[in-house]
């Protein structure tokens, strides 16, 4: 298909049914103020996993910590992704051993070209993976290649990162990220907020097509639409900082016909863990 | 300023007068040197109280010369003939003369509207003195003024927009280049001027460009400064705008010791449009140093200002952003941004923006910011596996990108230039 696959990864082959990312007690804060206070989860190659609930639940917070925010503190327990510590590991290093953080809000870069911008990041994933680093030329066909995934206008290569996107052309371009570095475990901090009907569907369709059986994906989202066009394998509801519920698609269904409220009248005792 | 540095201070300068006076053509400022009335400006002056000149004054006054360098022109100017192929470019550098030739070593080709004005035309200052009429020129057009040597003077007319490009470097230590550049723009006239300076050893070059544009015309001028921690650079560009009229300056300095640029333009009768960016890279002990004057002398004028100053190590930048609209200058419309990014905790930067503001009914507005890198801008390049220092790299040079993205496209080709571009902390040329 493209230039990329030329050279062989060097990273270890994954077979689906793999654990991938494994959570444990995981306890956190921002300052003085403990967000995260006991998460645990366990996400699989080819699983596609969700993540809900109330705004404040502790879901951003929760992609941050993996993503290696600096603002946040780990207290207690662990993450480890392919049996190795992540919490151990810079966020560039994270990000080179293929986990992927979509963001809620992506950073606007004035004066940093975008096309230059990914080609430094899918680069430092390349080499990471023992691949050959991609040159101008190579990486612009690369690139308006994968760009058709989300349906993008190669005239926003030339642009600053994300300066004057729309809304739903920083998702496209979270979107496009993904594509390009190739993670083994990307989660999608609401991905699909601010898209009207039409880019949903060509986000949707774009993340549909990046999960593989040897891949894992988290998506946290508010809405029912997104499953609606990516059937999770499994929903959890997240509260106070802690997985309250685990469930399938159906929990997802309940939720958007219930609320949250149906939640806090349980006792979490049908909590089933993936 | 103790009295022991004082007289050090105005023994140098009379060194310095007294050796001007012996060069060639140093008749007149012999005669100013025996006038010698003036010292240089000391630090408890509120203009300099931040700009050290030791830089200036390390230099030996009695050995000084003014030989130069071939710059290192780009491929695709040194192999096009200026003149031919592309009539309306003229490339020039500054010879151990202070004449200036094409690369190759010949008098120019003057293109169709370019005219070379006589010499007893050109008096250093002519226009610097019409625009400042009460009070001194600036410390670097005083030094210019009576430093010997001919002037470049040209008048520009025509519809066409004319490309002038001036090169100068230097790589002996002692030069003291002062050349001075007249133009006399006529109604319509556009010209694209742009310099490339670049020093590698200790020295000084202290430019002044004086330019009148008549009704309508239009001026570019792109400075590229590049200089050694040992080099001293003091610039400055006085610009008179007839109404209609637009002048847009972009400078881009980084690498000197000392470096003083004072643009001080005068929209003579208003409604003319003045452009002004300029982007400072300090680092290692560096101290670059802006003030520019803006003047409104009549109604309905416009002013877009920017200046962006990025400091790092013990590298330290000044501006002082000047804008005066007296009250027959109604309906001015003024806007002056300074952007600061601090890189390190004995970086220092001064900005001050002063409104003189008398006209009531007047549009100004100014900003500063000073800050550092932004961690959310960090973290996301980091989340995308690229390492803090590269980051931090790319950072830097997207909020250089914001003013060298002004520059002419053909400036960017010239290889100090280019490696600002690669990486924002170039220590060679």
């Amino acid at each position: 298909m493209t230039s990329t696959e030329t050279t062989p990864s060097r990273e270890a082959p994954i077979q689906p049914g793999d654990v991938l990312l494994s959570i444990e007690n995981l306890r956190a804060c921002v300052e003085e103020n403990e967000i995260l206070r006991g998460v645990s989860l366990q996400i699989r190659a080819g699983e596609i996993h969700a993540l809900m609930g109330r705004n404040g639940s502790g879901k951003s917070t929760l992609s941050k910590v993996i993503a290696g925010h600096p603002a946040y503190t780990v207290t207690a327990g662990s993450i480890h992704y392919r049996g190795q510590d992540l919490l151990a590991f810079s966020p560039e290093e994270r990000a080179r051993s293929g986990v992927f953080l979509g963001f809620q809000y992506p950073v606007e870069i004035p004066g940093v070209s975008n096309l230059e911008f990914l080609r430094v990041s899918c680069n430092a994933r390349r080499q990471h993976r023992g691949q050959e680093e991609l040159d101008t030329f190579a990486f612009e066909d690369h690139v308006r290649e994968t760009m058709a995934i989300v349906q993008m206008d190669p005239a926003f290569l030339e642009r600053s990162v994300n300066e004057g996107f729309s809304g739903g052309e920083k998702k496209r371009n979270e979107v496009l990220q993904m594509a390009l570095l190739e993670p083994l475990v990307a989660i999608l901090d609401e991905t699909d907020s601010g898209l009207d009907i039409d880019a949903l569907r060509i986000v949707a369709n774009g993340v549909k097509r990046l999960a593989l059986p040897t891949t894992a994906t988290l998506l946290i989202t508010h809405y029912q639409r997104l499953l609606d066009a990516i059937t999770p394998d499994f929903v959890h509801v997240m509260a106070e900082g802690r997985i309250l519920r685990t469930g399938d698609k159906d929990l997802a269904m309940a939720l958007e016909e219930r609320g949250y409220d149906w939640i806090d009248e349980t006792d979490g005792s049908d909590v089933r863990q993936p | 300023m103790s009295n022991a540095t004082q007289f050090r201070s105005r023994l140098w300068l009379e060194t310095l007068l007294q050796t001007l006076a012996r060069q060639p053509g140093g008749g007149v400022a012999g005669q100013r040197a025996g006038d010698c009335d003036w010292d240089l400006p000391s630090r408890r002056s509120e203009a300099w109280r931040f700009t050290d000149l030791r830089c200036l004054t390390r230099l030996d006054p009695g050995r000084l010369h003014t030989r130069t360098a071939s710059p290192h022109w780009p491929e695709a100017v040194r192999q096009a003939p200026s003149g031919q192929g592309s009539p309306l470019r003229l490339c020039l550098q500054l010879d151990s003369r202070g004449h200036w030739l094409s690369p190759q070593g010949e008098p120019p080709p003057w293109p169709r509207g370019l005219m070379p004005l006589a010499n007893e035309d050109i008096t250093p200052g002519q226009v610097a003195r019409t625009l400042m009429p009460a009070g001194p020129l600036p410390l670097g057009a005083r030094l210019n003024s009576v430093t010997p040597g001919p002037s470049l003077g040209l008048r520009v007319s025509g519809p066409d927009f004319i490309h002038l490009d001036l090169g100068i470097r230097v790589e002996q230590a002692q030069a003291w280049l002062a050349p001075h550049v007249l133009l006399v723009l006529e109604p319509g006239a556009r010209l694209c001027l742009s310099w490339h300076v670049a020093v590698t050893a200790p020295a000084a070059v202290l430019p002044m460009v004086e330019a009148r544009l008549g009704l309508g015309a239009q001026l570019e001028e792109a400075a590229m400064t590049w200089g050694c921690p040992e080099a001293a650079f003091l610039g400055g560009s006085f610009v008179h705008q007839s109404p209609w009229s637009v002048y847009r300056r972009t400078n881009v300095t980084w690498g000197w010791g000392l470096s003083r640029d004072e643009p001080f333009i005068r929209q003579c009768q208003g409604r003319a449009e003045t452009h002004l960016h300029g982007l400072a890279v300090a680092r290692g002990q560096s101290l670059l140093d802006t003030h520019s004057t803006v003047y409104f002398d009549g109604p309905a004028g416009r002013l877009r200002q920017r200046h962006q100053a990025l400091a790092d190590d013990q590298g330290h930048s000044v501006f002082n952003g000047r804008v005066v609209a007296p009250r027959l200058a109604q309906e001015t419309d003024a806007g002056q941004l300074s952007r600061n990014l601090l890189l390190s905790a004995k970086a220092r930067i001064d900005t001050k923006p002063q409104l003189e503001i008398v006209a009531d009914n007047v549009q100004c507005t100014h900003g500063a910011t000073v800050s550092c890198l932004q961690d959310d801008e960090l973290f996301y390049l980091q989340s995308r596996g690229i390492g803090r220092d590269q980051a931090s790299r790319l950072l830097q040079r997207g909020f250089c990108e914001e003013i060298l993205q002004r520059l002419p496209e053909a400036a960017l080709s010239w290889p100090p230039l280019r490696s600002l571009l690669e990486t924002p902390t170039p220590d060679q040329p």
